[in-house]
């Protein structure tokens, strides 16, 4: 098992062969992406090793693996690599049989998946509008879009009347969602959700679950790790 | 069945059809669309009963985006009045729906292999996209049309490295349907007619999949496509073009 959660990069040597029945996740600790997987992971108690990476001096053993070279990655005693968040979790929930996370029926997955292509369309307003401000620009609009995208998300689960989005317990649409939601306070986006009651209510209600819990860090981690990413020198290893 | 019907459009003796009858889906799609055309392969390819109705895309019905808020093409409606959009997210849906005929494969990692190559492609297609209307506009289209030539180089090399037919193996898989529209459509968007001279592996595939009954049963000829694109990108689209 992996000893370390620190880090490897360029000149490091590469980890040994993932032992059977076992998963490596290539991550980092911050990145919301990887969050996702390990989510995942976490949520449906699969066992796993992380090897976390240097995303400015990727290994290069890791990325004869991935030559896309990106993170969340996992990879399979078999020597099988998967990457892209998305299609870690599907396979996950494919693979791994216990606690599925995707409903059944063709429709229900139809219903996860529909939900999760609105929600990229979020996820940009997340980089844009600190980006935006950090270089002094106006993000007056950026937020008014913002806002109308949190509304029909809220809407959503006033509809469906459920605690989370596709029902009385958590989904994956739910745990895709989250990452996000978490570096909300620090990327200074909290007051879009000022008119969402019920929004708010599911980001209270995600707090208490376990896989949550067991994955996030609080505000002051997440501040102190975007401080040094916006000083061009991300401390990957923060507080370890 | 496959039925060339007219565009539907935003007037008032466009009542909303009726419910999707028991044994059958729904197709809403528009004849010339890339992505509405995934969908329509993924039906003919897995032999789905279904019925078409064609959406005029500036002029949308009211009860069209009662259905589907977002508007777009290509949108499933089954019998239970459940919708599906996008085109990748329909394709899944009918694979899981109709088990006949499978075109994604059986194993998660068949499946994530699948998924990781639709998600390298989709990085190909804006290409295409930005070339023809570069060189609409008399920009120069060297540096973009070099890209396109590595990412057919990758494609190419996939092709050569596996040692199949197809994309997915030696029978036509989810990902050949999926890349396949915009390969139709590569002398509509202009791009160099040589681009696929350094990739002898893609060109064959280009020609397998010319063979493909499903292909065959829904393809237009690069002429329509042109006169259909250029008509889209002078504002004034003729959706019914050929009927």
């Amino acid at each position: 098992a992996m000893a370390t959660e620190k880090c490897f990069a360029k000149g490091s040597p590469a980890p040994g062969p993932v032992p059977k029945g076992q998963l490596h996740l290539y991550s980092m600790r911050f990145c919301p992406f990887a969050q996702r997987t390990r989510l995942a992971l976490n949520s449906k108690g699969i066992k796993y090793d992380t090897i976390n990476i240097n995303l400015k001096e990727k290994p290069e053993w890791f990325l004869e693996k991935n030559p896309l070279g990106l993170v969340p990655a996992l990879e399979t005693s078999a020597g099988e690599v998967i990457y892209e968040s998305s299609i870690t979790c599907e396979y996950l929930d494919e693979a791994y049989p216990e606690k599925k996370l995707l409903p059944s029926s063709p429709f229900g997955k139809a219903q996860q998946r529909m939900l999760l292509e609105h929600f990229s369309k979020v996820i940009p307003y997340f980089y844009k509008i600190p980006s935006a401000r950090r270089t002094g620009e106006d993000v007056s609009t950026q937020e008014v879009e913002l806002k109308e995208k949190f509304a029909k998300l809220n809407e959503h689960l006033e509809k469906k009347k459920t605690k989370f989005f596709e029902g009385d317990t958590i989904t994956m649409i739910d745990y895709m969602m989250w990452p996000f939601f978490e570096r909300i306070e620090v990327l200074e986006l909290k007051h879009c959700l000022d008119h969402t009651p019920e929004l708010k209510k599911w980001t209270e209600r995600m707090l208490e679950d376990p896989a949550v819990k067991a994955t996030m860090f609080n505000m002051d981690t997440h501040k102190a790790f975007y401080k040094s990413v916006a000083e061009g020198k991300p401390d990957y290893d923060l507080g370890l | 069945l496959f039925l060339s019907v007219k565009c539907l459009k935003k007037y008032y003796y466009n009542p909303a059809p009726g419910p999707v009858p028991k044994d059958q889906v729904r197709l809403y799609s528009m004849r010339f669309c890339p992505f509405a055309q995934r969908t329509s392969l993924v039906l003919h390819a897995k032999g789905i009963k279904f019925e078409t109705i064609n959406i005029h895309l500036k002029q949308k019905p009211d009860w069209f985006l009662e259905k589907n808020p977002e508007g777009l093409v290509p949108l499933i409606e089954t019998p239970a009045g459940e919708v599906v959009n996008e085109s990748v997210i329909t394709s899944e849906f009918l694979d899981e729906m109709y088990p006949e005929k499978k075109l994604l494969p059986a194993t998660p990692f068949g499946k994530a292999q699948q998924k990781m190559m639709l998600e390298h492609f989709s990085k190909i297609t804006p290409h295409l996209f930005k070339i023809s209307s570069a060189k609409r506009k008399g920009d120069d289209v060297s540096g973009l049309e070099a890209e396109l030539k590595e990412k057919f180089t990758n494609l190419n090399e996939h092709l050569v490295k596996k040692k199949t037919k197809f994309f997915g193996g030696d029978t036509v898989t989810f990902i050949d349907y999926m890349m396949w529209p915009f390969f139709e459509r590569l002398g509509m968007f202009e791009t160099n007619k040589n681009c696929l001279d350094h990739t002898p592996e893609l060109k064959k595939w280009t020609e397998r999949m010319l063979e493909d009954p499903a292909v065959k049963a829904i393809m237009h000829s690069t002429e329509d496509h042109k006169t259909f694109y250029n008509n889209f990108l002078d504002g004034k689209p003729d959706f019914d073009y050929g009927l």
